[in-house]
């Protein structure tokens, strides 16, 4: 069996797995919750790719990487600029909205981070804030873009605060605002904070994340009010597992001596 | 035993400066006119040493929240708020460390808000606590040069808490005293800066992190021979290390320098994460603080003015900017991480784009962090983590 590499991105609400081949060619995609209450899952998730795959190398990314024991731990930027590098080579601006934050990455054409910005420790504009939002709006997430599509309104949350967001929306729902003007306004919301970041000019966006995979309308939101050359990457949810895919790759180009006993007999560490 | 004898060293002399604080005793802010209480004959203690050492033992998560219930909002100096918690509920740990049974009690409290203006407040509520006379030097804020007309203001100042602690102590200060007590800070403080310097050479023999610590003489010592003794032993010791090319970073890579408030709390951890990554924070403006050459003993009083009324924290960011690019320089900087502290403004300088235009200068990069000096509700430690990594990979790449 040839070798493959093992890309693990724990985020803050899924970890996401890729695999690929010695021709960087994805040969497996998983996705399960992070925060399952039985460890097992993720055990079992990891067990099966070892068991299908001749693993040569793991590289663990996202806020939790440190929780699984992995040939290379390196941070969700760096690895998001390398797994968007695999089919984008060039210049260019990522920007990654997760779970609980909101990242840009200035990336060059071979995927080292040449600038990087994240937001502070607050969660609006994040996966967690419309979520939440959603929640007290009695909003579906799945239909969340399917309804602001059918918006016009201009109407957006003022609150930066997620708790206070809600209190917010309760009187939107009170005062008798249409569902869909609802829904718009939410991604209004993440649009205004995206717009207060550091982009640069000149240069193409790319969107992943977790947050873009699930809400297509705010890919086009985010080009109307930008005014950027914003794309979105293949399978959002997994750019940033593929680019540590391919760094566990690198690493073992890097002329080092190859394992000797197989990733299948390693035990997980527990969280 | 640790890594430095002088982290040894320290232990000892801290212990017999603690036991030895008794009446007459004042309090002052860390760059205040301390010879000036010495000369007069004061021991002298200094709140914001508690204040850190409430943060370095993480028992101010403790006490911030009582200081709240006070009265005491919790985005304004967590110094001030673990300070005056633990004081209402009765707690230091200098009773543990040291067998005090509480912060000493003063006979008068003196500061100077060449820091910041929370001080008034801070050391006012002890005032009011303990009813001893506290006296306020209130220089020109947020200047680019100090001019002789500043001066004048400042030593004008000082003439009245001479006069003050004079009363208190029931006879007039000895200037030779002060002369003396000023040339042993100058001496001081030239050591303490020659020591800094040695982190100039790469791979350095010291960190940010070693500074945090040992600058403790030169801000609670500063005037005593003590201090001149401390310091010169400490120099002997990092030039050994010097010569035997012994780093205080195995594998140095990348040189950092810190800018801002040290997260008290998380000394150990940020030092283990940045020496993890091979990234040497070798220099700061929080350890540079305590840099003085302008200290005279021929002429103290208008020294010591200049002196502390040019300290980086009380500059405009013009001045702070040209601060920042020499020591970037003489540091060999390959990136500057800037603390935001969520409870220090007035020590916090990334907040009008110093970052932007420092980089624009001289081409380093720069990261900021958030988190707090001592309210560790302010720091996310996997955001900082992930910042921070994140950073140091890239200024290797750069390097490359």
């Amino acid at each position: 069996m040839n070798g493959s590499f093992l890309g693990i991105d724990l985020g803050s609400s899924y970890t996401k797995f890729i695999v690929i081949d010695e021709g960087a060619i994805i040969v497996d995609a998983e996705v399960i919750p992070t925060l399952s209450r039985r460890r097992e899952v993720l055990d079992k998730a990891m067990s099966g790719i070892l068991s299908r795959f001749n693993i040569q190398c793991i590289c663990a990314t996202g806020y939790g990487r440190r929780n699984v024991q992995a040939d290379l731990h390196k941070t969700e930027l760096i690895c998001a600029a390398a797994g968007v590098s695999v089919t984008h080579k060039m210049h260019k601006s990522i920007l990654d909205i997760g779970g609980e934050d909101i990242k840009i990455i200035e990336s060059d054409a071979n995927g080292s981070v040449v600038d990087f910005y994240m937001n502070n420790k607050c969660s609006a504009g994040t996966g967690t804030f419309i979520t939440e939002i959603a929640d007290r709006a009695e909003l579906d997430i799945a239909e969340m873009s399917t309804l602001a599509s059918k918006s016009k309104s201009d109407r957006t949350i003022n609150s930066f605060c997620t708790v206070f967001a809600k209190s917010e929306i309760l009187g939107w729902k009170f005062g008798g605002v249409p569902i869909e003007d609802i829904a718009r306004g939410i991604y209004l919301a993440v649009v205004d904070r995206v717009h207060k970041l550091p982009l640069k000019k000149g240069m193409p966006l790319f969107l992943c994340g977790g947050v873009i995979a699930h809400h297509p309308f705010l890919a086009g939101l985010l080009a109307e009010r930008l005014q950027a050359d914003i794309r979105v990457v293949e399978q959002p949810q997994y750019a940033v597992a593929l680019g540590a895919a391919r760094l566990a790759q690198e690493e073992m180009m890097s002329a080092k001596p190859v394992r000797e006993s197989p990733w299948i007999t390693r035990k997980l560490s527990k969280t | 035993m640790s890594r430095l004898r002088s982290q040894d060293k320290l232990k000892s002399i801290l212990k017999d400066y603690f036991v030895c604080l008794s009446s007459p005793l004042a309090w002052c802010t860390s760059v205040g006119p301390a010879e000036i209480l010495r000369a007069l004959g004061f021991n002298v203690y200094f709140p914001e040493n508690h204040g850190a050492l409430l943060g370095a033992s993480r028992t101010a998560g403790k006490y911030i929240p009582r200081a709240h219930q006070a009265g005491y909002d919790d985005e304004i100096c967590s110094y001030l708020t673990a300070d005056i918690g633990a004081y209402l509920m009765g707690e230091t740990p200098l009773s543990q460390a040291y067998g005090l049974p509480s912060i000493p009690r003063p006979d008068l409290i003196v500061f100077n808000t060449n820091q910041c203006r929370e001080v008034a407040e801070w050391f006012g509520f002890f005032g009011r606590e303990f009813g001893c006379p506290v006296v306020g030097i209130m220089p020109p804020r947020h200047i680019t040069e100090v001019s002789q007309a500043d001066i004048d203001n400042v030593v004008g100042q000082f003439e009245k808490a001479i006069k003050i602690g004079g009363e208190i102590m029931g006879r007039p200060l000895d200037y030779g005293r002060l002369k003396e007590t000023v040339a042993l800070s100058k001496q001081g403080a030239v050591l303490w800066r020659e020591v800094l310097e040695t982190a100039r050479k790469a791979p350095s023999p010291l960190t940010f992190w070693d500074g945090t610590i040992l600058m403790a003489p030169i801000v609670m010592l500063r005037g005593t021979q003590v201090c001149v003794d401390f310091y010169q032993e400490m120099l002997d010791e990092l030039r050994q290390l010097m010569n035997a090319k012994q780093a205080a970073v195995p594998d140095e890579q990348v040189r950092l320098f810190w800018e801002g408030m040290p997260i008290w709390g998380r000394l150990r951890a940020l030092s283990d994460l940045f020496a993890e990554n091979h990234a040497a924070v070798v220099a700061s403006t929080y350890c540079n603080s305590w840099v003085f050459d302008c200290f005279n003993p021929e002429d103290p009083l208008r020294s010591m003015a200049e002196a502390y009324t040019r300290v980086f924290i009380n500059r405009s960011e013009d001045a702070k900017l040209g601060i920042l690019r020499e020591l970037l320089d003489n540091y060999h900087i390959d990136g500057i991480v800037f603390h935001d502290s969520k409870t220090c403004f007035n020590n916090t300088n990334s907040r009008f784009n110093l970052p932007g235009r420092l980089q624009k200068a001289t081409g380093v990069p720069s990261l900021t962090i958030d988190g707090d000096l001592n309210d560790l509700r302010f720091f996310s430690e996997g955001q900082v983590r992930t910042k921070i990594e994140t950073f140091v990979e890239l200024l290797k790449t750069l390097k490359q």
